[in-house]
């Protein structure tokens, strides 16, 4: 799963790393673990995807976990499209979101809780 | 600083162009900007390229310094600058820095791209290495994707409709109708692209949102521009050299996700305001603008945060006509990226070139009356680096 940073100075949340803080610019950080639920903060449905993917409609989005870390994601509906709706609660899963050339990469995959 | 003007401006037609090469491109933009400008012999300080991704897309870098050599524009100093869909923008900006400081009398800006060489998803992957690397790029986001997760945000806050997308694809179509450069000549209609049940099969959903009318589409084109000192300029030609009023830019963060309104486009909002407070002028004194609307989101969104309308009364002003070509404040006569392409380089420079022609009264059937300060938007990443430019004749 990813690393969230917290802002020793100002306790602004991060992801991803940065050497400063985006708010206050300071240099310390802690280490936070997102929490497993997180809310669906906006989505779109991709219809034409990038070289590199063999699919339409997949479904990415940003959330917000309940320690207040923000990611994008991809959102996992199945075919049922229809599911998806801003604010909507998910559970939150590290598992691969793309192949690159036969090795697969991991990220954060949600699904409706 | 010196004053800086724009003494010549010229263009390709922005399309598929399979034949030339991007420095050929690059080449014939510049020859049109250096007779548009009445240059001769004169030297040429410096050649500056304004270009994204020419070794992804074409496998050729140091496109400046082959621009120098099919120019024969020797010694003249060259480089390339890259700031994603900025870059057209950005070249300009160092363009203007040259001649300001003293270090350049006569300075030769070109913005170009030759992105139809790879194929469609190809073209998309390339242009989505913009996206923040770990945290967006591997979950196959597109900018389509990324401009289609802001517009179902801003249409929730603003109360922007499908309807009002539809209007700037109409409308900016319809500009670019007008416009010979131009990539896109097709009249569409509200019917044609949203109202008819067949509307789903021509105007098929790309990242809901946004459809494909709401995207512009992928081109191949360049666009160039000679700047130098109104002194300069009078001794070249007699047309009136337009001034570089002001220019600002402005970052924000990389991801998407780490900004606390992802609905403010805050480096759209503070370029604009440095361009307007070193042009000394406000955004009520504009009389023509190009807006980037790579998606037809980003027109309302961008009119309203650079200060044209208060926020949620662009869709307003765009559907009351205040925005057209015969409004009170013509947006994108050009077609913008919309209709005239979006060959990412070219871009900013194109819109320069636009404004230029309207300033001085040379374009043709989509010509603005009496326009004196002009002003645009170039739109890099997903608003992490934008450059705004003041653009005036003299009066």
């Amino acid at each position: 799963m990813i690393t969230a940073y917290k802002c020793k100075a100002c306790g602004q949340m991060m992801y991803p790393y940065h050497y400063r803080c985006i708010k206050c610019g300071a240099r310390e950080f802690d280490k936070v673990a997102p929490s497993d639920s997180a809310k669906l903060l906006t989505y779109t449905i991709i219809e034409q995807l990038p070289w590199g993917f063999d699919e339409r409609g997949r479904v990415l989005g940003v959330i917000e976990f309940t320690n207040k870390v923000r990611a994008m994601a991809l959102i996992d509906v199945d075919a049922d499209r229809d599911e998806v709706k801003l604010g909507m609660k998910l559970s939150v899963h590290w598992e691969p979101v793309r192949d690159d050339y036969g090795e697969k990469v991991y990220g954060i995959v949600c699904r409706p809780a | 600083m010196k004053p800086v003007v724009i003494a010549g401006a010229g263009m390709i037609a922005f399309e598929r162009r399979d034949d030339d090469s991007l420095v050929d491109m690059l080449a014939m933009a510049s020859l049109r900007a250096m007779d548009d400008a009445g240059l001769g012999d004169h030297p040429v300080d410096a050649v500056i390229v304004g270009n994204m991704a020419s070794g992804l897309f074409n496998h050729q870098v140091s496109v400046a310094s082959a621009l120098v050599d099919k120019l024969s524009l020797y010694p003249a100093a060259a480089e390339r600058i890259e700031n994603g869909p900025a870059s057209g923008g950005s070249a300009i900006k160092h363009g203007y820095q040259a001649i300001a400081s003293g270090m350049a009398d006569v300075v030769l800006v070109a913005g170009g791209e030759k992105m139809r060489e790879v194929i469609g998803p190809r073209a998309t992957d390339v242009v989505a290495y913009m996206a923040q690397p770990e945290a967006e790029y591997v979950y196959g986001v597109s900018l389509p994707a990324m401009a289609g997760m802001f517009a179902r945000l801003y249409m929730k806050k603003y109360g922007v409709t499908a309807k009002h997308l539809a209007q700037v694809a109409i409308k900016n179509q319809a500009n670019g109708l007008l416009n010979p450069y131009a990539h896109i000549h097709m009249k569409i209609t509200m019917e044609g692209i949203l109202t008819h049940p067949d509307s789903v099969v021509s105007n098929p959903i790309v990242a809901d949102p946004l459809r494909l009318y709401d995207c512009c589409p992928v081109s191949d084109g360049a666009a160039a521009v000679v700047m130098t000192t109104p002194e300069i300029a009078k001794t070249l030609s007699s047309k009136p050299p337009i001034e570089v009023a002001g220019i600002g830019q402005a970052t924000d963060t990389h991801a998407l996700h780490e900004r606390e309104d992802p609905t403010d486009l805050k480096a759209v909002r503070i370029a604009a305001e440095k361009a307007f407070a070193m042009a000394r002028c406000a955004p009520q004194d504009v009389h023509v603008a190009e807006l980037h609307d790579a998606f037809t989101i980003l027109e309302i969104a961008e009119s309203e945060h650079v200060g044209f309308f208060e926020k949620g009364e662009g869709a307003k002003a765009l559907a009351n006509g205040v925005t057209s070509l015969d409004g009170h404040l013509p947006i994108n006569p050009s077609g913008g990226l919309k209709a005239r392409g979006h060959p990412v380089g070219a871009t900013g420079v194109a819109q320069a070139v636009e404004l230029v022609w309207q300033l001085r009264g040379e374009a043709g059937e989509r010509q603005v009356r009496d326009a004196v300060n002009a002003f645009m938007v170039n739109f890099g990443g997903f608003g992490n680096n934008v450059v705004a430019t003041v653009l005036r004749r003299e009066s």
